[in-house]
C-alpha cells in the first residue's frame, strides 16, 4: 500500500501540472476539438486519483488521513481544485483554470516534497472534532483561496481593459461580473466554513488544552483576521463604497495574508504541530 | 478602361489615420452637395463620389487622362493633413479599393454591413448633386453588387456585422448578462437605434434613449420599449447608467467629464462602460481621467477587438477576395467595351448605310421583300460577328490572372 501511495503521491504534482498546462493553452488561444475536452478530463481524473490517494492513506491507517500538516496543505489542494472543478461545471468558465490549477499545483507539489508517504496513525486522526476542524478549515482555505484567485483575475481583466488590450485575457477570462460572482462566493462559501473550522478548533483546543494556544497567538489572531476580512469581502456588495474592484484588491490581498497564515501553521513553532 | 479618362480615388481610413484625424475630416450627410459641387469645380474632374463613414473619408473623381487631380483633390478635402495619413489610388488600384471597401473587406470591422447603406445614400447625394456621370455611376453600382455578392456567399458578413454590435459584446465582456443593466443611448440615429436594437435583443434590464430632440427620441423609444429624454437630463440619466453609448451625428465632444459624477463612479459595484460610437468622438478623452470604474472606449478601440479575432475568417476573406477579382475582370471588360461604343455607333451607322447603298445598286425601287430581308439579315449577323470579336478583344484586355497578381501586389501595398 505504501508503494500505490508513493507512486500516487509522485504522480498528483505532475498531474496537476499536467491540468494548468492543458488549461493555459486553451487559455493561449489553442481551443481545439482535442485539448478543450482532453483538459477536463485529465483534471476530472486527477481529482479522482488524488482522493484515491486520500483513500489509500485512510485505509493504511484506518483514520482521517489528514491527520498531519503536509497531508492537510495536499487536502487543501485537492479542496482547491475539486471546488474550481464545481465552479467551472456550474458557471460554464474555464477560464481561471490555469491560474487556479497553477495554485493547487504548487500546494501539492510542496506537500508531495516535504511530506511523508508512509502515513502514521496519530491522535488526532480519530477525533471527530479535529477532523472537522481540519476538513472545514481545508475546504474554507481553498474557497478563500479561490476568491483571491478570482479577486486577482478581476483587477487584471479590469486592468486589460481599461488599457484597451484584447487579447487573450480579454478573450477567454469569464466576465467582470462573473469574476466579482466567484470572488464574493467563494468568499462566502470559506467565511461559513471558517466560522464553523475556527469555532470547533478553538473549542478542541480549550478541551484538549493544546500548549501554547491562546487568542494573542500568531496563528489564531492571523486566522481571525482572515475570517473577518473574507467575511468583509463576502458581504462586500451590501457595503456602499466597497464595489468589486476594492473587494478584488482586499481578495488578492487575502489570498497573500492565507498563504503566510499556511506558513505560520506549517512553522515548526506552531501550536499546530502538536497535531 | 476607357483609356481616355482616369480615375483617381484620395482618402483617409482607419488603416492610415487614429480615430482623433478622422474625425477633423468627416463629411456630414447635409454636407456632401456642398462638397460634390465644390470638388466639381475643380479643374480636371468631370465626375465626383464622396463617402464619408466612421471608418473613412474619401473620394472617387473622373477626369481626362493627362490631367493630375490628386493633389487638388487632397488640398479641398484633406488640408494640412500629412501625406502619409493620405492614401491615392489610380484606375485599376481604384476599383480594387471601391470594390474592397463595398464588400467590408477594408472596414474595421471586416465585413460589417453598414457600409452598403453607407454607399447608397453616397450614391443618392451625388445623384442629386449631379455629380455622377456614366463611369461612376457603374462604378458604384458594380461596387454594390459586389458588396452584396460577398456578403451572399461568403461567410465574411455572417451574423450582421456593425460596431454597434461589437460595443454590445464589450459590454457583455464587462457585464455578462445585461438583464440587470440599465443601458442609456446618446442619439436616437441610425446607431443608436440598431444599438439598442441589439441591447434589447441580449435582454438588457433598462433601456433609456436621450436625443437633442425630444420628439425623435419618443418615436425611437416607442417602438424599442425604452425610456426618452432630452439632453438636459444627460448627468442624471449617465448617474444610474451601467452601459453609456454615444452615438450622436456631427458634435464634437459634448460630453465631457462636468456630466459625470465622480464620486458615484468611485462608488459603484461595477464599472461603468462608455462607447462612443460617434463621428466626430462626442465623448471628451476626460471622461477615461475619471477613475479606474470608468473605461471608455471610441470606434478604434472596438476595431482593435475585432481584429484581434480575425484570423478564424482567413478562409471567408480568401474566397471574398476572389469574388472582388472575378467582378473586377467583369467590370472592366465592360468599361472597356463601352469605350469602344462610338466606334460600336459608327460601325453599325456603316454597315446599315452600306446595306442601303447595295440594296439600291441592286434591286432599286423594285426591291422583293425577301431581298430586303436577305439584306438585313446578312449586315445583322456581319455586325454581330464584328462586335463579339470587340467584345473578346475587350474581355482579354487583363486576364483574371493578371488580375489577380495585380490585386495581391495591392494587398501587399497596403
Amino acid at each position: 500500500m505504501t508503494q500505490a501511495i508513493q507512486a500516487l503521491g509522485v504522480a498528483l504534482p505532475v498531474l496537476y501540472a499536467l491540468s494548468a498546462l492543458f488549461h493555459g493553452v486553451v487559455f493561449a488561444g489553442e481551443r481545439s476539438t482535442k485539448i478543450d475536452p482532453l483538459r477536463r478530463n485529465v483534471l476530472n481524473a486527477t481529482i479522482a486519483i488524488h482522493f484515491a490517494y486520500f483513500a489509500a492513506r485512510a485505509v493504511e491507517i484506518e483514520q482521517f488521513p489528514a491527520n498531519d500538516l503536509w497531508t492537510t496543505v495536499s487536502f487543501i489542494a485537492f479542496s482547491t481544485a475539486l471546488l474550481y472543478a464545481v465552479i467551472a461545471r456550474v458557471t460554464g468558465h474555464s477560464g481561471s483554470g490555469g491560474v487556479a490549477l497553477g495554485l493547487v499545483f504548487v500546494l501539492q507539489f510542496l506537500s508531495s516534497s516535504f511530506g511523508s508517504f508512509t502515513p502514521v496513525m496519530r491522535a488526532a486522526g480519530m477525533n471527530p472534532w479535529a477532523i472537522t476542524h481540519v476538513s472545514l478549515s481545508a475546504v474554507a482555505a481553498a474557497a478563500l483561496a479561490l476568491s483571491g484567485v478570482h479577486g486577482a483575475l478581476y483587477l487584471l481583466l479590469l486592468r486589460e481593459m481599461r488599457r484597451r488590450r484584447f487579447g487573450a485575457w480579454f478573450d477567454h477570462l469569464p466576465d467582470l461580473d462573473m469574476l466579482a460572482k466567484m470572488m464574493r462566493r467563494s468568499a462566502l462559501f470559506g467565511f461559513i466554513g471558517l466560522t464553523i473550522g475556527l469555532n470547533v478548533g478553538i473549542g478542541l483546543a480549550h478541551a484538549e488544552k493544546v500548549p501554547g494556544f491562546n487568542y494573542t497567538h500568531p496563528e489564531v489572531l492571523m486566522s481571525l483576521l482572515l475570517w473577518l476580512h473574507f467575511g468583509v469581502i463576502a458581504f462586500s456588495e451590501k457595503i456602499r463604497g466597497f464595489g468589486a474592484r476594492r473587494a478584488s484588491y482586499a481578495a488578492a490581498g487575502g489570498l497573500v495574508a492565507l498563504l503566510l497564515s499556511l506558513l505560520l501553521v506549517l512553522w515548526p513553532n506552531s501550536f499546530h504541530s502538536g497535531l | 478602361m476607357d483609356p481616355r479618362t482616369t480615375l483617381t480615388l484620395v482618402g483617409v481610413s482607419h488603416r492610415t489615420a487614429a480615430v482623433g484625424v478622422r474625425e477633423r475630416y468627416v463629411v456630414n450627410q447635409e454636407d456632401l452637395a456642398a462638397c460634390l459641387s465644390s470638388l466639381q469645380q475643380i479643374d480636371g474632374v468631370a465626375e465626383a463620389f464622396v463617402l464619408s463613414t466612421c471608418n473613412r473619408t474619401e473620394v472617387l473623381v473622373v477626369g481626362p487622362r493627362g490631367v493630375e487631380v490628386s493633389t487638388r483633390l487632397k488640398a479641398q478635402l484633406f488640408r494640412n493633413l500629412p501625406n502619409d495619413h493620405i492614401y491615392s489610388y489610380e484606375d485599376t488600384a481604384a476599383v480594387i479599393h471601391a470594390f474592397r471597401v463595398a464588400s467590408g473587406l477594408d472596414s474595421m470591422i471586416v465585413g460589417e454591413s453598414e457600409i452598403l447603406a453607407q454607399i447608397k445614400r453616397s450614391i443618392d447625394a451625388a445623384e442629386s448633386a449631379k455629380a455622377l456621370g456614366s463611369t461612376l455611376r457603374a462604378l458604384v453600382q458594380q461596387a454594390l453588387r459586389v458588396g452584396k455578392r460577398v456578403r451572399t456567399e461568403t461567410e465574411v458578413g455572417q451574423g450582421t456585422l456593425s460596431v454597434a454590435r461589437v460595443a454590445i459584446d464589450v459590454a457583455q465582456r464587462a457585464f455578462g448578462s445585461l438583464r440587470d443593466e440599465r443601458a442609456l443611448v446618446i442619439g436616437a440615429g441610425e446607431t443608436g437605434v440598431l444599438t439598442a436594437k441589439h441591447l434589447k435583443e441580449r435582454g438588457i434590464g433598462a433601456l433609456a434613449f436621450a436625443n437633442r430632440t425630444l420628439e425623435r427620441a419618443r418615436v425611437v423609444a416607442a417602438e424599442l420599449g425604452a425610456s426618452a429624454h432630452g439632453l438636459d437630463e444627460l448627468k442624471d440619466l449617465i448617474r444610474q447608467a451601467d452601459l453609456v453609448v454615444a452615438c450622436i451625428e456631427g458634435q464634437t465632444s459634448s460630453i465631457d467629464a462636468t456630466v459625470f459624477d465622480k464620486r458615484a463612479i468611485a462608488r459603484r459595484d461595477k464599472p461603468l462602460l462608455v462607447i462612443d460610437l460617434s463621428m466626430p468622438r462626442a465623448v471628451s478623452v476626460d471622461v477615461a481621467k475619471l477613475g479606474a470604474n470608468v473605461l471608455v472606449y471610441d470606434l478604434d478601440d472596438l476595431g482593435r477587438v475585432v481584429s484581434e479575432n480575425e484570423s478564424g475568417r482567413k478562409r471567408a476573406i480568401e474566397t471574398a477576395d476572389a469574388i472582388v477579382v472575378a467582378e473586377l475582370h467583369k467590370f472592366l471588360s465592360l468599361r472597356t467595351y463601352a469605350a469602344f461604343s462610338p466606334a460600336i455607333a459608327v460601325l453599325r451607322e456603316r454597315f446599315e448605310k452600306t446595306r442601303e447603298d447595295v440594296l439600291d445598286a441592286v434591286a432599286g425601287a423594285r426591291s422583293d421583300p425577301r431581298d430586303v430581308q436577305l439584306a438585313h439579315e446578312l449586315a445583322r449577323r456581319l455586325l454581330d460577328v464584328a462586335l463579339d470579336q470587340m467584345k473578346d478583344s475587350a474581355r482579354h484586355t487583363s486576364s483574371e490572372e493578371v488580375l489577380d497578381r495585380e490585386y495581391h501586389r495591392f494587398l501587399e501595398n497596403q
